[in-house]
């Protein structure tokens, strides 16, 4: 299968409003109640590079997300859809206007699509836009280890460098696996992990959207679960939330066992994904 | 278990629910950890010949829930059935052949899950109705204002071994201690729906894998190390989560066996004590009545 081909298909999604429930309240995890903010739709004022714990908000993701009202037509969205795939409105008053595949969220749920902040501000809930869906399958750079939900464009943007058979990537931070939360045990195709995180942590006060983080002792190849001396490597694609057991969410694009791997924890120096890079290497 | 507690003040639902078949879809195979198709029992359905004090795994099953599996139709009658029901809570045959025989709750899964004795269990099926003398929710510890308690019924905290020390602490035995790097799928859910799934324990696979689960038993009760279930299930550093253990055996990978949780606080406010017998099937559940 090496070196086989990439098939791209055309997806057609439909930009999402958000939903919330018929008690405005979820329960943070001290036990008080809270209205969730930015949670799906269209979220103005959020930048990749932003600080994860900078705004007020649960699960808010940079731009639009999108989904598919029907459940199989949906997932497929989800998993086919990769980090750097190009995003066409076609309808409504953003029609024609690019963007491009951000991450994905949840079982299957929402795909995150960057957009600049003039298009956001054109753009509306049920606005239908095509999405040129292409990744899955990628070979990564380095034999033993499996790349995922990102094209091998997008992944040239970021610090990650093949050198025989160790795959060099620098991250903000390396995580443990007990961080994990939410997602851990779903497939990866279909689903973001969220860190159980609040910014106190060694290392993770600075975490921002875009960035690369590392999570040791994690195999995510499939469905995520505990390995040890394994290595996975995400993209930190939505923000924090109060909720226990969620926090930031991380898109994995990497997973192998550790000894594939050189992972520099970069701290403040560290720059992942920015819009501007991706928007236009968009494919 | 020796506590000062608002039991006096807790009221009793009957809930109803119905034995749950097995699903699966028409591709049939989930991937285990290490990318192999599988196909097998476990879950839904009425499972036979594992009960309260079996080993948890070693079985060929995936999300192995013993016993029968229980849930309402309608999706609000439902979540009452999920939410209100409690460890310990008595069931007892609605229908069917084997009316009149009773069992008791084990734990939730996204269905109630029900031990009763074997020779009963056999002659109950996918559709039989059931009825759950629900009370414990909203019990509280006078003494332990730190510590919050769900899904555990009068019965079962009667039962537990331990209780306020002189220290002020709550004194809970338990069979097994869990690390935090073990907790799988079931984070971030609802404290009170499903459980929490425990990684480490895939008994015959790889060495990798494990973090020393494999001799977990169904009912054990567990401590859940860095774990804060009071409104929702996430990782804290510094709490304790106590929970008994509901269902076995899982290949699907970042799954396992799991305990339903039934009390959460910082670890300062408990003094975990490790023993054998804190399983449900020392407890003699069976027969207990909740209403006199």
């Amino acid at each position: 299968m090496t070196n086989a081909k990439l098939v791209g298909v055309n997806l057609l999604a439909f930009v999402d409003q958000g939903e919330v429930g018929n008690d405005p309240y979820r329960i943070d995890r001290d036990g008080n109640p809270y209205v969730a903010v930015g949670d799906g739709g269209v979220v103005l004022g959020l930048r990749l590079g932003d600080s994860v714990f900078g705004h007020v908000g649960d699960h808010a993701a940079p731009g639009a997300c999108v989904i598919h009202p029907s459940d199989d037509a949906r997932h497929a969205v989800v998993g086919l859809s990769c980090i750097g795939n190009r995003v066409i409105v076609r309808t409504g008053d953003a029609a024609g206007m690019e963007g491009v595949v951000f991450g994905k969220r949840g079982g299957g749920e929402r795909v995150i699509v960057v957009f600049t902040q003039d298009v956001l501000q054109r753009l509306r809930p049920s606005d239908q836009v095509a999405i040129t869906s292409r990744g899955q399958g990628a070979d990564a750079p380095v034999a033993g280890i499996t790349q995922m939900n990102i094209t091998p464009e997008a992944l040239a943007l970021l610090p990650v460098r093949a050198d025989g058979d160790q795959l060099h990537v620098g991250v903000r931070v390396t995580l443990s696996s007990r961080a994990v939360g939410n997602g851990i045990g779903r497939p990866m195709a279909m689903w973001d992990v969220d860190l159980q995180i609040d910014g106190t942590s060694d290392g993770t006060s600075d975490l921002r959207l875009g960035d690369l983080v590392a999570i040791s002792d994690l195999d995510a190849r499939a469905n995520a679960g505990f390995r040890k001396e394994w290595l996975s490597v995400g993209v930190v694609t939505h923000g924090a939330s109060p909720q226990p057991g969620h926090g930031p969410g991380v898109t994995i694009v990497l997973s192998g066992p550790a000894k594939h791997f050189s992972v520099r924890s970069e701290g403040a120096t560290h720059q992942g994904l920015r819009e501007e890079a991706l928007l236009s290497r968009a494919k | 278990m020796k506590v000062a507690s608002n039991v006096d003040q807790l009221l009793t639902q009957m809930l109803s629910g119905e034995v749950w078949p097995p699903l699966a879809d028409r591709h049939g195979y989930r991937v285990d950890p290490n990318g192999d198709a599988f196909f097998l029992p476990g879950m839904g359905g009425v499972t036979l010949d594992v009960h309260c004090g079996d080993p948890a795994t070693g079985y060929r099953s995936d999300h192995l829930e013993p016993g029968l599996s229980v849930r309402h139709r309608e999706q609000g009658p439902n979540y009452a059935l999920q939410y209100l029901t409690c460890i310990g809570n008595r069931v007892e045959v609605s229908s069917g052949p084997q009316r009149g025989a009773s069992g008791f709750v084990i734990g939730q899964h996204a269905y109630v899950l029900v031990d009763m004795a074997g020779d009963e269990m056999r002659g109950v099926t996918t559709g039989d109705q059931v009825t759950v003398t629900a009370v414990g929710q909203g019990l509280t510890l006078s003494d332990h204002p730190d510590i919050v308690v769900k899904n555990c019924s009068p019965a079962l905290l009667n039962a537990m071994a331990g209780g306020t020390t002189s220290e002020g602490q709550l004194e809970v035995h338990v069979s097994a201690i869990i690390p935090p790097e073990a907790i799988g799928a079931g984070a971030g859910m609802a404290s009170e729906y499903a459980n929490t799934d425990l990684m480490g324990a895939y008994a015959g696979l790889d060495d990798d894998l494990s973090l020393g689960l494999e001799s977990l038993r169904i009912g054990d009760l567990v401590a859940m190390e860095d774990q804060d279930h009071r409104f929702g299930r996430g990782y804290r550093e510094g709490w304790t989560s106590i929970g008994v253990i509901s269902t076995g055996s899982c290949l699907l990978f970042g799954h396992g066996p799991g305990p339903s949780t039934i009390m959460s606080g910082p670890t300062s406010s408990f003094k975990i004590v490790e023993d054998e017998s804190a399983n449900l099937s020392f407890f003699n559940l069976v027969q207990h009545r909740e209403l006199s």
